[in-house]
């Protein structure tokens, strides 16, 4: 359709948008025994500009303690019809706090602005809910994934604001009998919405103690929802091979069924799709196998904290948080994945300590990849807490931003040796980096209705 | 305050230490403010704490002497580590430390005779 919403007409239209120029990217001081907000980045990505690879910007939180760490725009893709809309707010909301910051990205779009917080306190009153994570707008609305309950327990729910960002109420009308909360995203033209487990906010929160998993205090389920009832459907099982079930992804193309997890502890790769008598199948499809490590009593697993799809759903992206690795592949046959590529950075296994002349404390971790497939943005912070149990030096060295340029052709990898963000000398002491977003939108925003 | 020269506060037995503590300007860290993300914990040095509202801590952080300073109420004086200069064995490595049985959060920690009490803190 021609119009002037907000985004893009088709993810294959998105693809020929202009490069990104900056990069907004939430960095953290909470855990870090720094006594200072929480904040929201700049960098400037443009490679003919003097301050490229810099932070250009720093828009701090009004308080501490928030732990910044996804974010999502007011409209995408999925409102590209509606003249009335505009990409204009970046929503950062505080896993720790609750609050959600209402950030400003168009007045200046190299020095956002805050527009507005909606506290932690009033959203739990209000809904009962707290620890907010993943933001997808919906049309002109916006629904949040809340991990617990007012006092932090599971399952949590959805919060639900409207366009002018006040609280609706509870978005979905059951969560039936699921467990815990954590990504969803949504195919609307097949009226389904998958959502992920990650774990109470209170078991999460203070760090990982890997017994609670044989405790079933963490997921290992996915469940696709009815998306215009607003209820759980169906759940998908994984058992072991799918411990902790972190980001879901539906492929781009809007007509597709086929989406993806990965299971961080399993370190595997799940498929899903609904087959030909429309019933939905679930299938793993990479299975990272652990690492030996001079120092560790058992193999090291890879711990997949994200994976992500290229706009035109050839590529799927994965990171080994603590392997150090990020992985490339070909997903052109969604059951038959192929690698394609595969860079280091940090990680336990030693294998690439330093890269462009930074100590890489932390592993990688959230990855951004710009709209062409061909740059990918990687930072190596995953969450203060679990931050300080695995890689306890990132208290001094800060986390870092790192660029991976993509053969979008044939496959394959290569870290950038022109760019690299150090966290470790920001202006009030080392900070971690986590996501990343553009303002055109990016791989991981859009959503086509 | 043992690791802040020594500096003493008088506090209110109703209240959570961080509220009175940060209304007399000592800069502590704070996430949640329900007892349940750590990020405010501080070690017990001396004294007792009541802080049955926290469900952070497992067993084993509480018998090193942690406490969650936005729940916890002093029961007497108390001489307390705070901020992370503090957390210096708070976290851990889980795959390579793990916990035993009566060391789990309070919840799922089997129980037996040498499981601390979670209700309170007392360090000698």
């Amino acid at each position: 359709m021609e119009c002037c919403g907000p985004g893009y007409a088709s993810p294959a239209e998105a693809m020929q948008a202009p490069r990104e120029l900056l990069l907004y990217t939430i960095a953290i001081y909470t855990g870090t025994g720094i006594q200072k907000p929480d904040y929201l980045c700049t960098i400037d990505a443009d490679p003919e500009s003097e301050t490229y690879s810099q932070v250009i910007h720093r828009l701090e939180m009004p308080g501490i303690g928030d732990e910044l760490h996804h974010m999502g725009w007011n409209a995408c893709s999925s409102c590209h019809d509606d003249s009335s809309m505009a990409r204009k707010y970046l929503l950062v909301p505080g896993v720790r706090s609750s609050n959600i910051h209402i950030v400003d990205t168009a007045t200046d779009p190299r020095a956002p602005r805050l527009h507005k917080v909606i506290e932690g306190t009033e959203i739990k009153a209000r809904t009962d809910l707290s620890a907010p994570h993943t933001v997808h707008c919906l049309g002109s609305e916006i629904i949040i994934s809340m991990l617990g309950d007012a006092k932090g327990e599971a399952p949590g729910g959805y919060l639900h604001l409207n366009k002018d960002f006040e609280i609706v109420g509870r978005w979905e009308n059951s969560m039936g009998d699921i467990p815990f909360g954590y990504d969803f995203w949504y195919q609307p033209r097949h009226n389904v919405m998958v959502s992920s487990e990650w774990a109470a906010p209170n078991t999460f929160m203070p760090g990982f103690d890997l017994e609670e998993v044989g405790h079933l205090k963490y997921g290992r389920r996915l469940h696709l929802w009815d998306f215009e009832k607003k209820e759980p459907m169906q759940t998908m099982y994984l058992g072991e091979d799918g411990l902790i079930p972190l980001e879901v992804r539906f492929h781009h193309d809007p007509d597709s069924t086929h989406g993806f997890c990965g299971a961080a502890l399993s370190a595997n790769i799940i498929h899903w799709w609904k087959d030909a008598d429309g019933a939905w199948q679930w299938e793993k499809i990479v299975d990272v196998e652990n690492e030996p490590h001079p120092e560790w009593p058992i193999p090291v697993p890879g711990v997949i904290s994200v994976i992500l799809l290229s706009m035109d759903d050839r590529f799927l992206y994965l990171c080994n948080w603590l392997h150090g690795d990020i992985r490339q592949y070909n997903i052109e046959d969604p059951h038959n994945p192929v690698l394609t590529g595969q860079v280091w950075m940090g990680g336990l296994l030693g294998r690439a300590p330093e890269v462009n002349g930074v100590r890489v404390t932390g592993g990688p971790q959230m990855i951004q990849l710009s709209l062409d497939g061909s740059r990918l943005y990687v930072t190596t912070s995953l969450f203060s807490t679990w931050d300080n149990q695995f890689y306890p030096e990132i208290r001094t060295n800060g986390g870092c931003m790192l660029m991976v340029n993509c053969d979008t052709e044939n496959g394959g990898m290569e870290i950038d040796p022109e760019f690299v963000v150090d966290f470790g000398a920001e202006p009030n002491g080392p900070s971690r980096c986590h996501e990343t977003r553009y303002p055109g939108g990016d791989c991981t925003s859009d959503i086509w209705v | 305050m043992a690791n802040r020269g020594g500096a003493t506060y008088e506090v209110d037995s109703r209240r959570p230490l961080l509220d009175t503590l940060r209304e007399q300007g000592v800069d502590l860290p704070y996430g949640c403010k329900y007892g349940g993300c750590i990020t405010c914990a501080a070690r017990l040095r001396a004294g007792e704490v009541d802080q049955r509202r926290q469900v952070a801590l497992n067993n084993r952080q509480i018998a090193q002497g942690y406490v969650i300073l936005c729940v916890a109420r002093p029961v007497g004086d108390c001489t307390l580590d705070v901020g992370v200069d503090s957390h210096d064995v708070l976290y851990r490595n889980p795959f390579l430390d793990p916990l035993a049985p009566h060391e789990l959060k309070a919840d799922i920690a089997v129980t037996g005779d040498v499981a601390p009490d979670n209700a309170s803190s007392k360090e000698a």
